[in-house]
């Protein structure tokens, strides 16, 4: 023993970490072996229980898995990526198949005549389908216990909805940017207000059905529409990507989106 | 004011139809806080009841309030859904979650706010329903009991006010069951807890009120007591064929017990009146009222 001991300034900063490392270290080793000095820290048992509490909880909490990890790291809040990576598997199904889809419209593209085709009619409702597959009873395996919680509803359904709308977005305009005949970012995204249109009008829809019927009612009328186009004489009906199209559906998606923010807020 | 004066659940005139059928035929009911025990045969419209008291379902008409809200009003469903808990019938998990990382998903989308009292609220239930020990196992690997008990804590979480169990003891041993019995009746001191099964002794050991439906329809409304009252002369117990169109089991002593409907006597002349169960006042409502009904 040296003798020396902690002076009661030198006890307060210590006990509210105010004391440097190295100095922390000295008296830590120094009240191992001197009871008087230990004395002078205050015994503060809530200090200690919610020490205790916060270790306990570094052991305790469950390891984020990837995706939460990754999603995090965009900057979204930490509630937010739980909520986005815990999405059904069949969310991560859709994923894989839009990735296929969109290999084998490239590839298509690049290989047969008019194969652009394939694209340019899938990708609208390529989302829209992400949209059907993101929400609702028989598809989140925890819908019943999920579906009567606060967030439940309108507030999850847009969440999802976000989540599978980006990645549709990026996937679609990486593929558009890919096709053989692509030059400016426009040709790259035409689909976009097509694509937007038909989501919102789903998510319009799905208040009075169920969003997977909603979004098949949806696609389908979409088909039906290139259909009738194609029978009154116009051959492949590309007029409804059109650069004066293109006004129109853009008319039609502010229209949907007002209509559903008005459901939404009168609800 | 309304709450204080009819309860914290109100229903007047609820009905919900599935197409042409009604599943809850003008139901009306006040419901306090304590137990409510909800009693009926398959069908009779349990879980469709369970389900619009906890904002699953809306009724096709009539007028429903929960906590002193409208559920049908967007906001202030979302403030019914703060303060209540449910345990749906057969509930569905994330198989490859832990069980702590499942209730951890349920209290973010419950909005138990900040990483740290979300966790404790987590360890909390978990203790509770006796699977703090299996935290860290993942929902597949629990067994039915396991799961039923983590979905009995996902509906403790956040201490509601309003606390919805549909068939909450299927899949729980005995053990279990005295356990579930404590912890809801402890419950019920500060909250309105809601029963819905097809234990009567977990009614006859929980509830302080009855509520029996049969197409629909509320057929009794009141305490066990009364219930069972209403069944007194019409139980039996002698030997000899109780005969045909009476309910009636036979015994381990080889007597049998016999229910007459309320315009019969004695089944014979050996049998005679004995005090009747919960069980048996159930049995006799039902039939009588399935009788009447036909």
């Amino acid at each position: 023993m040296s003798g020396w001991h902690l002076t009661p300034a030198q006890a307060h900063d210590y006990a509210a970490r105010r004391t440097d490392e190295i100095t922390a270290m000295s008296v830590e080793a120094h009240l191992m072996h001197c009871p008087p000095c230990r004395s002078m820290l205050p015994a503060d048992e809530e200090w200690l229980a919610d020490g205790w509490a916060s270790l306990r909880d570094v052991v305790d909490r469950p390891r984020r898995g990837v995706v939460e990890t990754l999603l995090s790291h965009t900057g979204l809040r930490a509630e937010t990526a739980k909520l986005l990576a815990a999405t059904p598997r069949l969310y991560q199904a859709w994923l894989g198949s839009t990735v296929v889809v969109l290999i084998a419209a490239l590839a298509a593209a690049h290989t047969l005549p008019r194969g652009s085709l394939m694209f340019v009619f899938l990708a609208p409702v390529v989302p829209l389908v992400g949209v059907a597959l993101a929400y609702g009873r028989g598809i989140d395996p925890a819908h019943t216990l999920a579906s009567v919680t606060p967030m439940a509803g309108q507030r999850l359904l847009f969440l999802r909805t976000c989540a599978v709308l980006v990645p549709a977005l990026l996937l679609c305009t990486g593929a558009g940017l890919l096709l053989p005949h692509t030059v400016t970012a426009w040709d790259a995204i035409f689909w976009l207000l097509p694509a937007l249109t038909l989501v919102s009008g789903s998510l319009l829809l799905g208040r009075m059905m169920h969003l997977s019927v909603a979004s098949g009612v949806v696609g389908g009328l979409w088909v039906l529409g290139l259909i009738l186009v194609s029978l009154s004489g116009q051959g492949v009906p590309l007029g409804v990507f059109a650069p004066q199209a293109q006004m129109w559906w853009g008319v039609l998606l502010a229209t949907l989106v007002g209509a559903l923010v008005f459901r939404v807020r009168v609800a | 004011m309304s709450l204080t004066l009819t309860g914290p659940v109100r229903l007047r005139g609820v009905t919900r139809r599935y197409g042409t059928r009604a599943a809850l035929d003008g139901v009306d009911l006040d419901l306090g806080p304590g137990v409510t025990g909800l009693l009926g045969r398959n069908g009779a419209g349990k879980t469709t009841l369970m389900r619009c008291l906890a904002t699953d379902l809306d009724p096709t008409s009539g007028e429903l309030r929960l906590l002193g809200r409208d559920p049908g009003r967007t906001t202030e469903r979302t403030e019914i859904r703060r303060r209540l808990g449910y345990l749906p019938q057969n509930p569905d998990f994330y198989p490859h979650f832990t069980a702590f990382a499942l209730l951890d998903y349920m209290a973010v989308l419950k909005e138990l706010g900040g990483r740290r009292a979300r966790h404790d609220e987590v360890r909390r239930v978990l203790r509770q329903v006796g699977l703090y020990d299996r935290r860290h196992s993942r929902v597949r690997r629990l067994s039915g009991g396991m799961r039923q008990r983590l979905a009995l804590a996902s509906a403790l979480m956040g201490d509601p006010d309003l606390l919805l169990l549909d068939e909450p003891t299927v899949g729980l041993d005995p053990e279990q069951r005295i356990r579930f019995r404590n912890l809801v009746s402890h419950l019920a001191t500060r909250s309105t807890v809601v029963l819905s099964t097809h234990q009567i002794e977990d009614v006859a050991a929980l509830c302080g009120h009855i509520v029996c439906l049969d197409g629909g329809r509320v057929v009794f409304d009141g305490a066990p007591g009364d219930l069972v009252d209403r069944a007194r002369g019409h139980v039996w117990e002698g030997t000899g064929d109780p005969g045909i169109g009476l309910t009636s089991w036979r015994l381990p002593d080889g007597r049998h017990r016999v229910l007459t409907p309320e315009t019969a006597g004695a089944p014979g002349p050996s049998f005679t009146a004995v005090e009747p169960t919960l069980e048996d006042a159930y049995l006799l409502l039902i039939g009588v009222s399935g009788t009447e009904g036909r």
